[in-house]
């Protein structure tokens, strides 16, 4: 066995809550003593905006309160730009929630360059521009349920990479990184992406090796996490990698045990016969567990290494085509792949904005957390 | 690899990884686009839609394929394409004698911009990264033409000082292929991870190039393999130009324009990289600079027939490579007449209603004795005599339109002769098909034309017809697809396809509106009891006057026709609509907009050329606002 296949992983042991038990986590975390929450969150139309920040400010404890609400500025011509009124309300919200007990600070994330360029993924991680900014707080929050995946993707690298690379004097090792999801399936359908860009890209962190010319030579391994509805962007995705590998990820097991098989119904033909994925090439991971995803795809990209040593390896791009709570451990595995001098790639698809269904279902948001980095990483 | 069950689903060059199956698939016909007496001396620039056959275009010249290709000649699958490339003098005898290189913008160029910094700096770092990369994938294609192995030959390459007076940045010259090759790598590397770091900008000021030098560096005179020319004649393909921000591409068309090259310099882009303003002039600004620009679309729009053939032998190459089905030929696959017994009765049943029509129409109007006598005794199958009645209808219809303000002379039947023509046939084959559903859509000339001249949309629409010739086939049964089934799944595809566009395309949502506008207007037109516009009205005209005034932004007419610029350059841009500028008309010159003809199939409207109604600024930013509005006297017909 290789030794990446044997190399220790950052998140082998992991802290996952969801539904009812975030709410312990909580609880049982802010009691322990004064703590000094940065909480970051995505200010849009989506409904489960405050849910994260409602959650826990409600739980009192100690110490300072601040949240940094990022708004996207997806130009005037947005479709996003027929909920106004839902941002307004929810911004209402979070005022009276936030009021007496902390500040919010605004930033916009400009998500187009004047030529129609999309530039939201690398301003994403200006957001957050040095450690400066993190060290008054003991725990980072950052609540990614109305945050896109070009822009809660390079901001949770960014953190990470902050805070893992801080040096030990600066007091920020301990610094303790917690992201938030509220998982809501009918919600998710119910927001469509329009516009979306006619070309893939890479996430803002997560390409420069890929496109290099000098390892052009290395084959490709793709590593698609398969969602519903995202035939288009899975063969922009796929123009853009041209892989020699592709090795799909399904959810599995699933609430849902049909699931699966239906994600294979959906995409028989682009998966079968125009990009003529192996069967064998299949990988599954547990549809509410991102450690889970993160674990498989350090796997494969480990096992496909090795396999191809003597062609002088491989590089591997993953995409997130399913929920955010999955994209999570896209994120992680790329990052520590990264970490570790691999040329990987997280690839994406941007749009133009999202429109919501006016006769929305009744949401059943469950909140999901998620503890990357901090004290009880500690050795 | 196994071969695939419906090859046509093999989109793009991309998709087909075997330079066997890619030139077993490409279309010879496809290189008529190259014929020009300038070919290897000027800079060309090939633009079209996704999907117009570039990067397949590309591919055809580089090292592997040529050599794949050369030991193929005598296949019946090469053995065209083979004498085709030998006339372009790209292959000899013994073998290629071009070095082509392509390398694509679908890179992280775009990105230098957001690097902190002046201008200039992010200019050399483009420079930079450009001439690493051209260094580097000349090194591997001169490799690879030669049949050496990369990266372990590149000490048999060398690289002489050009004869050029040229600030270059490569520590020696004359070098070894190894040195370059190491020299490259670094300045990549260091710009790439510059690029993708989480940390501090920390690269060093130093990196970064003057001018795009390695276009000078490689020629046949001083990039030599065991000291001997490579090649005779060099090719730097740069694909998916329209990826690179504005002003990097201005930057690289003015280098190229303005560079001494030892090679020639081949760009590809989508529409999209044009600005749109280039948009709305169909990229003439660059054109009239280059001289060398090839619209893939507008060839072939000039050239229907041509598109037609050419289509078809792709169509016949996939069908062949198709693994569960031996099938020699696309085309009989696809029925195209309605002449067959189940049609008989259907049509036998229209002309029964058309005649009665027909004959209350002309009653008590003895201008129409003699036509309807003549009509009477033509003879033919149910399809022609119910197409012959429904021509005669439209022909009644337009004479008591006239006959207002004319005498009711009898109108002989060389009257009838004279305006019986073809556009007046292919009105009543449609008004026929849209009142007795009878299917429209059908046979393999329909199929080329709704292609709108875009390889890709080809591809798409005949796979959808070939899946179902291939699962016939898989069962057991004729693998011939009927009228019927083409038209419906035609029709089925275009559904889809339009569903997509508010996800798909930029201002979809807009775009939509602006094209059920124009597709609302043309069918409203097109379906008038006299078809004035005969076959049909498949697109709108605004004078070049207002196409300035677009193009300025110009909102002299009291609307904001902003709006309006972007659709329009998003439709253009995604080949929704298609341009022809400066049409001349009844003494004006007009910019016409025809529909994409798959979107003909949306709109229930024939898939000819030339109908079209002028329209003005002010109605078309009243149909983004609020939609089409009938009006019986808005707009005149043009053609």
């Amino acid at each position: 066995m290789s030794a990446e296949l044997e190399a220790p992983k950052y998140w082998e042991n992991y802290i996952l809550d969801i539904g009812e038990s975030v709410t312990q986590f909580w609880a049982q975390h802010l009691g322990t003593g004064p703590r000094d929450l940065l909480f970051i969150l995505g200010c849009g139309f989506d409904p489960r905006t405050i849910l994260g920040v409602e959650t826990l400010f409600g739980l009192g404890g100690q110490g300072k309160r601040e949240v940094l609400a990022i708004t996207l500025d997806e130009g005037a011509t947005s479709p996003s730009m027929t909920h106004l009124s839902a941002v307004e309300t929810n911004r209402e919200k979070l005022q009276k929630l936030v009021e007496g007990r902390g500040v919010i600070t605004a930033t916009s994330v400009q998500m187009q360059a004047e030529d129609g360029r999309r530039i939201g993924s690398r301003n994403a991680a200006g957001v957050i521009k040095d450690l400066l900014q993190l060290q008054p707080f003991s725990d980072v929050i950052l609540d990614i349920s109305a945050l896109p995946r070009a822009i809660y993707c390079p901001l949770i690298a960014k953190i990470l990479y902050l805070l893992k690379h801080a040096p030990p004097d600066s007091g920020c090792a301990r610094i303790n990184l917690h992201v938030l999801v509220s998982e809501d399936p009918a919600l998710d359908d119910a927001i469509k992406e329009e516009g979306i860009s006619d070309t893939a890209s890479y996430v803002y962190g997560f390409g420069g090796g890929l496109e290099m010319e000098s390892t052009t030579d290395l084959p490709k391994i793709w590593i698609p996490v398969l969602g519903e509805k995202q035939e288009e962007q899975l063969k922009r995705v796929y123009d853009l990698v041209s892989p020699n590998e592709i090795c799909p990820l399904l959810p599995s097991p699933s609430r849902n045990p049909r699931r699966g098989d239906d994600l294979i119904y959906e995409y028989r033909e682009l998966l079968f016969e125009r990009l003529r994925v192996e069967p064998s090439n299949f990988v599954y991971a547990a549809e509410r567990n991102p450690f889970e995803v993160y674990r498989h795809i350090k796997r494969t990209v480990a096992q496909f290494r090795d396999a191809l040593k003597p062609l002088g390896g491989c590089k591997a791009v993953i995409s997130a085509h399913s929920s955010k709570l999955l994209s999570l451990g896209v994120l992680l595995a790329a990052y520590e792949l990264k970490e570790a001098n691999g040329d990987v790639g997280i690839a994406h698809v941007e749009s133009q904005g999202y429109t919501m269904n006016p006769t929305l279902p009744e949401t059943k948001s469950e909140l999901c957390g998620l503890w990357l980095c901090g004290e009880c990483y500690e050795p | 690899m196994r071969e695939p069950r419906n090859p046509f689903r093999l989109r793009s060059a991309e998709d087909i990884e075997s330079d066997a199956t890619f030139l077993r698939l490409f279309g010879p016909g496809i290189l008529e686009l190259l014929v020009s007496d300038d070919l290897w001396e000027r800079p060309k620039i090939f633009r079209s839609a996704p999907g117009g056959g570039k990067t397949s275009l590309l591919r055809l010249f580089t090292p592997n394929v040529l050599h794949t290709l050369h030991a193929y000649r005598t296949t019946e699958e090469c053995r065209e394409l083979h004498q085709k490339m030998c006339d372009l003098q790209v292959l000899r005898d013994q073998g290629p004698v071009l070095l082509g290189v392509i390398l694509s913008a679908a890179r992280n160029y775009a990105s230098l911009t957001d690097l902190e910094g002046d201008p200039h700096r992010k200019r050399r770092l483009l420079f930079a990264l450009l001439n690493s990369r051209i260094i580097i994938a000349f090194l591997r294609a001169a490799l690879a033409l030669k049949g050496a192995t990369f990266p372990n030959d590149l000490t048999r390459l060398t690289i002489l000082s050009p004869s050029t007076q040229i600030p270059m940045p490569i520590p020696e010259l004359p070098c070894r292929g190894t040195e370059a090759y190491d020299w490259a790598r670094e300045v990549e590397a260091s710009v790439c991870k510059s690029l993708d770091s989480f940390g501090p900008d920390e690269l060093p000021s130093v990196v970064g190039h003057d001018s795009l030098f390695s276009l000078s560096l490689i020629s046949r005179e001083s990039f030599l393999f065991d000291q001997e020319a490579i090649a005779e004649r060099f090719l730097f393909m740069f694909d998916d130009v329209h990826l690179l921000t504005s002003l990097q591409r201005d930057i690289l068309l003015n280098t190229i324009v303005e560079a001494r090259r030892g090679m020639t310099v081949w760009i590809s882009e989508r529409f999209e990289a044009l600005s749109p303003d280039e948009l709305l002039t169909s990229g003439a600004i660059l054109g009239r600079d280059y001289g060398g620009v090839v619209s893939l679309e507008d060839y072939w729009r000039e050239r229907p027939k041509r598109f037609e053939s050419v289509v078809l032998n792709i169509a016949d190459r996939r069908a062949r490579a198709a693994a569960d089905i031996e099938i020699g030929a696309f085309d009989p696959s696809l029925e195209t007449s309605l002449d067959g017994m189940e049609w008989q009765d259907q049509f036998r049943s229209a002309l029964d209603a058309i005649k009665l029509r027909v004959l209350t129409l002309a009653q008590n109007h003895t201008q129409f004795t003699e036509w309807v006598a003549v009509t009477e005794a033509i003879q033919g199958t149910p399809r022609e005599r119910a197409n012959t009645w429904r021509a005669l209808e439209i022909l009644i219809q337009r004479e008591k339109r006239k006959s207002q303000t004319s005498f009711d002379f009898p109108l002989s039947s060389e009257d009838l002769e004279d305006k019986d023509n073809s556009a007046v046939n292919a009105a009543a084959e449609l008004f026929l098909a849209d009142e007795f559903g009878l299917p429209y859509y059908f046979g393999f000339s329909k199929l080329a034309s709704l292609a709108s001249s875009n390889i890709e949309q080809f591809l798409w629409l005949a796979g959808e017809n070939f899946e179902e010739v291939a699962s016939n086939a898989l069962l057991g049964r004729s693998p011939r697809l009927s009228p019927d089934r083409q038209d419906s799944i035609i029709r089925r595809a275009v559904k889809r396809a339009w569903e997509e566009i508010p996800r798909r395309v930029r201002k979809g949502r807009d775009v939509i509106y602006f094209l059920e506008a124009i597709g609302s207007l043309a069918k409203q037109e097109t379906y008038r009891p006299s078809a004035p516009y005969a076959a049909g009205v498949t697109g709108i005209a605004i004078s070049m006057a207002d196409r300035n005034r677009i193009l300025q932004a110009n909102n002299a007419t009291g609307v904001d026709l902003s709006t309006l610029r972007d659709v329009l350059a998003s439709a253009l841009a995604n080949n929704l609509l298609e341009p022809i500028l400066d049409y001349k008309c009844k003494g004006e010159r007009w910019m016409v907009l025809n529909l994409n003809r798959f979107l003909c199939v949306h709109f229930g409207l024939p898939l000819q050329r030339g109908g079209w109604r002028e329209q003005s600024l002010l109605t078309l930013c009243d149909w983004l606002a609020h939609g089409f509005k009938p009006n019986k006297k808005d707009g005149v017909l043009i053609s």
